[in-house]
């Protein structure tokens, strides 16, 4: 991937995902996550190369509704109570009003947010916003999900429970997620496999395998298992010049 | 509606105002009736003290002339020569003034948005539409309408709307290219067209930047009309009022239907804030920032 100014975003990204993986895509800024994760979802085009999401090109995906994309901010539409913004993408795309609200509703259960429907965006936490843009991405049951860095610009407690949130909707809902991060133990907490990128220019340095047994809880960081897997990512970081050393 | 806290300080000037006035009103008004007095017109009082409120051409009029100028002035209510027929009518082609504005900019700031071929091509005459004196403009422009049988009102509604359309324009446009660039790649992953795209999200965003135009807009409509009025064969408006009194050089009227005209126009720019409220509910306890447009290189505040 080559900018119109030559800068070599990304340059060797070979990756396969299967259904049902939770890949987490982890580099420093600079590395070229958001930008794969934006191929992926055809915000931009690539200058060479190849993907295909379920056989079908990113613009195919995209046009098929096959992916639910969570930004690094809410972004919620502040005119819109929460119930209505988790039915804007079933306005967009032409569910039937009735349908509309009674998975809307739904979606809001599964993110907990079920007695705050009526509320503006600017009554709710950071958290909560984040949920309902997740809960907003599951509307139309994709069965993709891309994450932007969602909890990013929470504090590490409400990012704490969110990850244990997510890896409940993931396990209920069976959807495949490539989500990106920078914090290691994010990435090694909720990933099946984790994308360790490096930057200058960006490239997938290895994958690293995650066995930490399912259902993940809180105890899961606390295990050593958990410590040497962190060790491996932040090694595998250090190893592709991952960190800027002070000179 | 809630009371503003802002009430008791804005009483408190007024009460300030009012009480400086007094004292001024005598200081400018005493030479002018010891003259008055010197020339022996017959007058109905004897020092220049109390001749001082009571001055036909004062230069400042006294608190009770003003009354009752404006006594005589308000009623009859439906009196064609009274305040509050004349008022309707000034404020009839303001508003209409303003819809027709609002339609207009709404066309030039989507095209603006949407086109930089249009913005290029179009914008730097649009800004040039408002160097054009609007005083020289309005006797043209009602001759001109005469000639195609529009009378009356209507040729100062669309003279109204000439000032008010730039405000209106840039707010839209401003107000439709505020969404966030996350806001606009979520509804290309929506696939959403670009009619779905200014439906669902550029117009709503553009609302609070709406309303902010409306109050610059309607202070600017009214002017228009007003300016229309005066500048041109008018029956009605109060305009026509200020021409007639201005020629019968009636100082009290003039000051009466001056504060009426201002009152006019606060009350107009009030129910642009109430309609803002009734609209807008999810800014109704918001403390976030809102947004400032910019007219004409200067900021102005929501």
């Amino acid at each position: 991937m080559v900018f119109p100014n030559g800068t070599v975003a990304l340059k060797e990204a070979n990756l396969e995902v299967a259904p049902g993986e939770f890949i987490s895509l982890i580099g420093p800024s600079g590395c070229g996550k958001t930008t794969l994760l934006r191929l992926l979802a055809d915000l931009i085009q690539p200058t060479s190369g190849q993907i295909r999401i379920g056989g079908k090109s990113p613009e195919e995906a995209r046009k098929s509704r096959a992916y639910g994309y969570v930004f690094q901010a809410p972004t919620l539409m502040e005119w819109r109570t929460v119930l209505a913004n988790v039915m804007l993408p079933l306005e967009i795309m032409g569910f039937p009003g009735p349908e509309r609200r009674a998975r809307a509703e739904k979606m809001l259960a599964l993110v907990g947010l079920e007695k705050f429907a009526r509320h503006y965006p600017w009554q709710l936490s950071g958290g909560m916003q984040q949920r309902v843009s997740i809960a907003r991405a599951l509307a139309f049951d994709p069965q993709l999900l891309f994450m932007d860095e969602p909890f990013g610009a929470l504090d590490e407690i409400t990012r704490e429970n969110l990850n244990l949130e997510l890896l409940r909707l993931w396990r209920e809902t069976g959807k495949t997620i490539v989500f990106v991060t920078h914090s290691i133990p994010e990435a090694v907490f909720l990933s099946t496999r984790i994308v360790v990128m490096t930057p200058r220019p960006g490239k997938i340095e290895t994958v690293i395998p995650v066995d930490l047994p399912q259902p993940r809880t809180f105890e899961t960081r606390e295990t050593t298992r958990f410590f040497e897997l962190a060790t491996a990512v932040r090694e595998a970081l250090r190893k592709g010049h991952g960190y800027e050393v002070a000179e | 509606m809630r009371i503003s806290p802002n009430l008791l300080p804005m009483l408190v000037v007024a009460l300030v105002v009012l009480a400086l006035y007094w004292p001024i009103m005598y200081l400018v008004n005493i030479p002018v009736a010891q003259r008055a007095l010197d020339t022996g017109a017959a007058l109905p009082c004897q020092t220049a003290f109390e001749c001082a409120s009571q001055l036909r051409s004062p230069v400042l009029p006294s608190p009770q002339q003003l009354w009752g100028g404006f006594v005589s002035l308000m009623f009859p209510l439906d009196s064609p020569n009274a305040i509050p027929l004349n008022a309707a009518v000034t404020a009839l082609e303001t508003l209409v003034g303003l819809l027709l504005a609002t339609l207009v900019g709404l066309f030039f700031a989507v095209g603006i948005v949407a086109s930089r071929a249009f913005e290029r091509a179009l914008l730097p005459w649009i800004v040039a539409s408002q160097t054009v004196p609007i005083i020289a403009i309005a006797p043209m422009l009602v001759v001109v309408l005469g000639q195609y049988g529009v009378q009356g009102w209507i040729p100062k509604a669309i003279i109204a709307a000439y000032i008010a359309f730039f405000p209106i324009t840039i707010g839209i446009a401003k107000g439709l290219q505020s969404p966030d660039p996350l806001a606009l790649d979520l509804m290309k992953t929506y696939n959403a067209g670009s009619w779905q795209t200014y439906l669902k999200l550029r117009f709503p965003a553009s609302v609070p930047y709406l309303f902010t135009a409306f109050k610059v807009a309607m202070t600017a409509a009214l002017i228009g009309a007003i300016v229309a009025e005066i500048s041109t064969i008018s029956f009605q408006g109060i305009g026509k009022m200020l021409a007639e009194n201005s020629r019968a050089s009636d100082v009290v009227a003039m000051w009466v239907i001056m504060l009426a005209s201002a009152a006019l126009g606060i009350f107009l720019v009030a129910m642009v804030g109430w309609l803002e409220r009734l609209l807008t509910p999810w800014r109704r306890a918001q403390v976030a920032p809102r947004p400032k447009a910019r007219v004409a290189g200067r900021e102005v505040g929501a």
